[in-house]
């Protein structure tokens, strides 16, 4: 041991606690090497998928004039960002059932006693790493599928009114679901659980939300994400900005009830 | 400092720890010795908010430990060292917990040093053995430089280096003016390093004492006697006060008189000895004596209580 001097420490300000909780929190989620290995899996799976659904499938001569005129190339090159979502969302997940099920919340709690702090920092850490991959992914999407659909004449411009907003769209929504991990990983606690009820939440809202009628159907959070990334309009989706604002309120709702049960359990 | 009163925790019907108050005070080791599931570690992550209290409180350094800026720097703790993400490298462990309180990051190299991880600091902490893990644990407890370290078990998994190594650790920073608070079943390690002592059985403290007043308070010390005329001599120790049992190998086990005055006899009555040995009244004696009714885990009488530890 260094020194004995017994400084009293000085009451912190909220904002200093705030950004060590934060760079705490990046840390964590720099330094586990599977971040990583998610980050990549989830860019190349998300890239690869659109790459081989719209060379399969979107080509002029399987659809017919009504399903050409409802074709939106923007969406069709853009919806990897769902498979990304998932995938991400299920990292975000980890951070938070990876330290429940080794018991090392407990050294998490001890560093930083305030758990709703702590929790909102792994959100917001979580949701601040995904985006710009989503963002990349949208991009890279949206560029190969546009390749792709130019051999059609399909494709469409990244400064067709709309686009660039589906775009962005798409990484805000990534990062919603993100928002949503956390909490499910804080309400759940165990990593299998909880990353199936993302899943669920998310793909299992497109197909099994078959069974529901458009109008419910399309408040579900997986078509919601569809509607994000739209360009045109089409029925039984809702429009990008009020789907943006429905995964929002999903995310603070789910993120709220996180927050009320972590200060209440023991850890 | 620590200061705990009147704590209780309850689990449904169950009461771990029961109307429990003491302090632990600066410059000495202070340590919570009981057997598993007495209340040690439910008492050790109430201290440091980890699970709320059912009533009573709990003062660290004179404030709540939930409300503690960068409590790393005021207070050290190792709960359980195998508890961590197995990911991370050693190094980036203590990273984060720098970070998440000020810490200079290059206190994380000083740390891994003075715990002999140095060499490991680029593991993954996953491959780590039991007692690496300690080390581990103990490097993150004093990250923060703190006034107060809470250590439960911690020399579970390590060999004999790394024991002699922990108690003198503990000795030096209760040295050095801090406030050292270390759990275990193990009476005799605790014997050697603490010197203060806490015991604690189904949820009560039932002994809070310096180590040495709680061993003679607690069990009797005996001399283990022989001589050429034994019978003689059990009859005139009995005459004097001293209590007299054959041990096992024929000699005599005499309480209630020291070796002096057992000598002293002996020469009255012209008896030759050939062995007189006093021995020391042990930790576990005086913890057997004490805990006797207290125990979850007798022989033969198994009780559902739950696990602490």
């Amino acid at each position: 041991m260094s020194t004995t001097t017994h400084t009293t420490t000085l009451r912190a300000r909220p904002a200093t606690t705030i950004n060590r909780h934060l760079k705490g929190e990046w840390t964590k989620l720099r330094t586990l090497p599977s971040t990583w290995r998610t980050a990549a899996l989830a860019g190349a799976l998300a890239i690869g998928f659109t790459a081989a659904v719209d060379l399969a499938q979107l080509t002029r001569a399987s659809m017919n004039a009504q399903q050409l005129q409802g074709f939106d190339a923007t969406s069709a090159s853009l919806f990897g960002v769902i498979i990304a979502a998932t995938l991400l969302g299920s990292l975000a997940v980890r951070t938070v059932t990876a330290e429940y099920s080794t018991g090392m919340i407990r050294s998490t709690f001890t560093a930083m006693p305030g758990r709703r702090m702590v929790l909102g920092a792994k959100a917001a850490t979580v949701a601040a790493f995904v985006f710009p991959i989503a963002l990349l992914v949208d991009i890279a999407g949206f560029a190969l599928g546009q390749h792709i659909f130019a051999g059609d004449h399909l494709q469409v411009a990244l400064s067709h009114p709309g686009v660039p907003r589906a775009i962005l769209f798409g990484a805000v929504a990534a990062s919603l679901v993100a928002i949503i991990g956390v909490g499910l990983g804080a309400l759940i606690r165990h990593t299998a659980g909880a990353a199936t009820t993302l899943t669920l939440i998310i793909v299992g809202g497109v197909t099994l939300g078959q069974l529901l009628p458009a109008g419910l159907r399309q408040y579900l959070p997986g078509t919601a994400i569809q509607a994000a990334i739209t360009v045109h309009r089409s029925t039984g989706l809702l429009t990008p900005n009020t789907a943006i604002a429905v995964l929002g309120a999903y995310a603070a709702i789910v993120l709220a009830a996180a927050l009320i049960r972590v200060a209440h359990r023991d850890a | 400092m620590i200061e705990v009163q009147h704590l209780t925790k309850r689990f449904g019907n169950s009461v771990a720890v029961d109307e429990v108050s003491f302090v632990v005070q600066p410059g000495r080791v202070t340590g919570f010795l009981g057997p598993n599931g007495a209340g040690k570690s439910t008492t050790m992550r109430m201290i440091l908010g980890l699970d709320t209290p059912s009533s009573g409180s709990v003062l660290v350094n004179g404030s709540s430990y939930r409300e503690l800026n960068d409590p790393l720097r005021s207070v050290g703790a190792l709960l359980d060292a195998k508890a961590i993400v197995g990911g991370r490298s050693a190094a980036n462990h203590l990273m984060w917990l720098a970070d998440s309180n000020g810490i200079d990051r290059r206190r994380v190299g000083e740390v891994l040093d003075m715990v002999g991880l140095g060499d490991v600091a680029g593991q993954r902490v996953g491959t780590f053995s039991l007692g690496m893990s300690q080390r581990l644990g103990i490097a993150a407890a004093l990250l923060g430089d703190p006034d107060t370290l809470i250590f439960d078990e911690p020399i579970n998994g390590l060999d004999p280096d790394g024991i002699l190594w922990i108690r003198n650790l503990m000795k030096s920073l209760a040295a050095e003016g801090r406030t050292v608070f270390l759990s275990s079943h193990l009476m005799s390690e605790m014997a050697q390093t603490a010197d203060h002592l806490l015991v604690i059985a189904q949820g009560r403290i039932i002994a809070d004492a310096g180590t040495e007043e709680f061993i003679t308070q607690n069990a009797t010390a005996s001399v283990h006697v022989r001589a050429v005329q034994q019978t003689e001599l059990a009859d005139a120790l009995t005459q004097r006060g001293g209590v007299v049992e054959r041990s096992p190998d024929g000699g005599l086990l005499v309480t209630g008189l020291d070796c002096l005055a057992i000598g002293g006899v002996a020469c009255a009555h012209d008896i030759t000895l050939f062995e007189l040995q006093a021995s020391r009244a042990s930790l576990e004696q005086a913890f057997f004596e004490l805990t006797r009714d207290a125990t979850d885990y007798r022989a033969g009488e198994l009780t559902g209580a739950p696990q602490g530890a």
